[in-house]
């Protein structure tokens, strides 16, 4: 049998990388799992960190409008910072425009009384015109806000955080001393500033402040554009119409405000990024070993392979390709093993946990890097492998 | 010869202590003989200690964010509202019952603190930020800080108040002199002082009580906290017991260590600080026992013909399970000095990127070492039990 037919026969028929995978199936399974642990690590930090903004979004991303009138010195989108009621008359005198509605909002004021300890907590309050078209997307608000109609009515976060006692069957409850009625529930979730979201009607929410809707300051004017319409169009003329001390965005720009404060201001995406960065160390030295023990029992196995007259370069394609495989055996269960962790934190949590495509290719880049790394420091070993030595 | 033929057949104490001699002897001769594969099976184990270290420091960084601000304040018993939260939200009370504490024998004083929310704005305009407004009487010294008891003169000033140096850079310049509309008001910086802004806020602000009442649109009463101190024979919890009996139930009282605990419960499991970085340091622990595993699985694997050997010559499980467990132990104490040391670079890292104050106590640094030993002589016992497998007869 010359060189060239053993070629025929091992390089391109015997697929050598899979072969040595499958060969020991306890093995298999002992290195799969080494790498699914650092895998699991990388994703689950991965995803707390995008969980992170995500759940600081949630409320401006759950908004119904194409553009949205604002006080220009806000600095987040989540602090009272309202401008006067008057300034609407303007904005509705703007073409184009579909509808407007004022959206009240409160961070610091309202505290719910929980049923659960009876005592007062902060909670994140919004309110609306009933009658107006809905402010919100999320259902739960949208197609129940015409119970808010009645008087001191709210509808509350069944997300909320559990000592507010939201989720359970609550019917009544004082806020800021008031007695309140629930009629109805969404579900929306915390964020890192607020415990528990409470939606009343803008007549519900004057009365907390001795006022009423006609007079009370908007915190921001959501807007719809006719159908058809040109939204940049009509953002310029709502920006001429309007004094310089209101702002003009729209709803990427928003959700892009709220996210750039939580970059700036926060200190969590680093934490998450730092654990992330040491799943990837944790899972290049797993790796490394996995391939170097691998490597080690099957260097007669390779040195023969060299004796016959194979080349270095088939060798190293072979042992990074069952590298490859290797950390593809360790992530398949680990993304799937991840889709169980992520729902059990997020629901103890309430952080909205999700694998998303961006996640799920991050992890995989990372995965395979750390493997091929690993694969390329231990692989001189069987470069160095002496056919004559060996045996 | 004859001397590692005693090894195995004299079950006296004395014997037993020559079995671990040699033993460790044999444990340290595989460590060095391989001088690369021992290096890079410490700097798994470094890597895995220092992971749990990080961990660590996320999961105390926040409670003790949280504490940060009372820890700079001079009491022995803090008073506070029934409906207390923490320390952001701590609702208010009467100031009546700081007199009727002050009166109490062996209390010596009590102050108010009071806390409100306000607006920080330039008087050219630009954004209006959120600040966390502190009211005090200074002439009472309740700040351990330096910065603020000796600017007594300044905070009396009308319209003049202090900045935490921490307050973030988004605020502009935090220059003594530089004017601020603090909630629609024309103030004036008089000075920072270095304490932190812990979870109050981006922005802190102390003034003395007299300008808080007249920018905040507060009165002397209710008051948030009243900071209680004692005489110096009293005892912290008999007064507590005390004033838990004569006061009315509309307020409570915490001893230090009891106001440590609410607020350390309160962070860990009332936010999902506790969850996300308890889960952390959970996934940080069996990383650590996974990395630990596989160093001395492999050093057995690729030592096992010489196992065999040594049992074929008479060796018994135990004394090899006894190589095995301190060549652990070697590999574990070696790699963690330099991961504890590598750990406080990374804790200034995370004091200076988050503000939070996590510092590596000896009770945490012993927590870890602790936590590594059992690990290296669980993944010991793990890996020995490949040991048994070593058949003299097959390895050859």
């Amino acid at each position: 049998m010359t060189i060239l037919a053993l070629n025929r026969y091992v390089s391109p028929r015997v697929p050598l990388a899979w072969r040595n995978l499958i060969a020991d199936k306890k093995r298999l399974v002992r290195t799969s799992a080494g790498i699914a642990f650092a895998v699991l690590l990388m994703l689950v930090q991965l995803g707390f960190e995008r969980s992170f903004f995500d759940a600081s979004l949630s409320a401006v991303r759950e908004l119904d409008g194409d553009l949205f009138v604002m006080n220009a010195s806000k600095y987040r989108f989540g602090t009272r910072n309202p401008f006067a009621h008057n300034e609407l008359n303007a904005i509705k005198k703007v073409t184009d425009i579909a509808s407007v509605a004022p959206l009240y909002g409160d961070w610091q004021d309202f505290f719910w009384t929980s049923p659960i300890d009876n005592k007062p907590h902060l909670v994140r309050v919004f309110a609306f015109d009933p009658d107006a078209p809905p402010v919100f997307l999320l259902s739960g608000i949208a197609d129940q806000q015409a119970a808010l109609r009645g008087d001191d009515t709210v509808l509350i976060d069944s997300r909320s955080r559990r000592f507010l006692g939201m989720d359970g069957s609550v019917r009544e409850t004082k806020l800021d001393g008031e007695m309140v009625y629930v009629v109805g529930k969404f579900s929306l979730g915390p964020d890192f500033m607020s415990d528990g979201t409470v939606i009343m009607s803008d007549r519900t929410f004057a009365k907390f402040f001795h006022s009423t809707p006609a007079t009370l300051p908007i915190e921001a004017a959501v807007i719809k554009v006719k159908p058809g319409e040109d939204l940049s169009g009509v953002r310029q003329r709502l920006t001429a119409a309007l004094p310089s001390t209101l702002t003009v965005m729209t709803k990427p720009e928003l959700v892009e405000f709220e996210r750039n404060f939580q970059a700036k201001l926060s200190s969590a995406a680093p934490i998450f990024w730092l654990g992330a960065l040491v799943g990837f160390v944790v899972g290049t030295l797993i790796s490394y070993q996995i391939i170097f023990t691998e490597l080690s029992d099957r260097l007669p196995q390779y040195a023969t392979l060299k004796g016959i007259g194979y080349k270095n370069a088939f060798l190293i394609g072979s042992v990074l390709r069952q590298a490859l495989l290797t950390g593809l055996a360790g992530y398949i269960p680990a993304w799937f093993l991840c889709l169980a962790v992520y729902r059990i934190i997020g629901d103890i949590a309430l952080l909205p946990l999700h694998m998303t495509l961006q996640v799920t290719l991050m992890s995989l880049a990372l995965t395979l890097g750390m493997c091929l790394f690993a694969a390329a420091i231990a692989v001189r070993r069987v470069i160095a492998a002496d056919p004559a030595e060996i045996f | 010869m004859a001397q590692i033929v005693g090894f195995e057949s004299t079950p006296t104490r004395r014997g037993t202590m020559r079995t671990l001699r040699v033993s460790a002897h044999l444990a340290w001769r595989i460590l060095v003989h391989e001088k690369g594969r021992t290096a890079l099976a410490l700097a798994g184990v470094f890597i895995a200690i220092l992971l749990v270290f990080i961990e660590l420091g996320f999961f105390i960084a926040v409670p003790q964010g949280g504490m940060l601000v009372y820890d700079h304040m001079r009491f022995d018993l803090l008073l506070v509202s029934t409906d207390y939260q923490f320390q952001a939200q701590p609702w208010q009370f009467p100031r009546e019952r700081l007199t009727q504490a002050a009166s109490a024998t062996g209390v010596a004083g009590a102050t108010p603190i009071y806390f409100a929310g306000g607006s920080w704005q330039d008087p050219g305009g630009g954004l209006r930020l959120d600040v966390f407004l502190i009211g005090c009487d200074p002439a009472a010294q309740p700040f351990a800080v330096p910065d603020i008891e000796q600017r007594q003169d300044i905070l009396a000033e009308t319209d003049t108040f202090l900045v935490d140096d921490t307050t973030r850079s988004i605020f502009g310049p935090l220059t003594t002199g530089r004017p601020v509309d603090i909630d629609d008001r024309r103030m004036v910086t008089g000075g920072r002082y270095h304490l932190g802004t812990g979870f109050l806020g981006i922005g802190v602000v102390l003034m003395d009580e007299a300008n808080f009442f007249r920018v905040a649109h507060r009165s002397r009463d209710p008051v948030n906290l009243g900071l209680i101190t004692l005489a110096p024979a009293a005892d912290a919890g008999e007064v507590a017991e005390q004033l838990r009996k004569t006061l009315p139930g509309d307020v409570q009282i915490f001893t230090r260590d009891e106001l440590t605990a609410h607020e350390n419960a309160y962070w860990t499991t009332r936010t999902s600080v506790g969850l996300i970085f308890g889960s952390g340091l959970l996934v940080a622990l069996i990383v650590g026992l996974m990395v630990l595993y596989q160093t001395l699985a492999t050093q057995i694997a690729r030592n096992l013909p010489q196992f065999a050997t040594m049992k074929a010559i008479g060796y018994g499980d135990a004394s090899l399970a006894a190589v095995v467990a301190i060549e652990a132990a070697i590999v574990v104490v070696t790699a963690f000095f330099p991961a504890a040391a590598a750990a406080m670079a990374v804790y200034a890292l995370i004091r200076s990127e988050t503000l939070l104050p996590v510092a590596l106590s000896a009770s945490s640094v012993a927590a870890v070492l602790a936590a590594t030993l059992i690990m290296s002589g669980a993944s010991a016992f793990l890996s020995i039990s490949n040991l048994r497998r070593a058949d003299p007869a097959e390895i050859f």
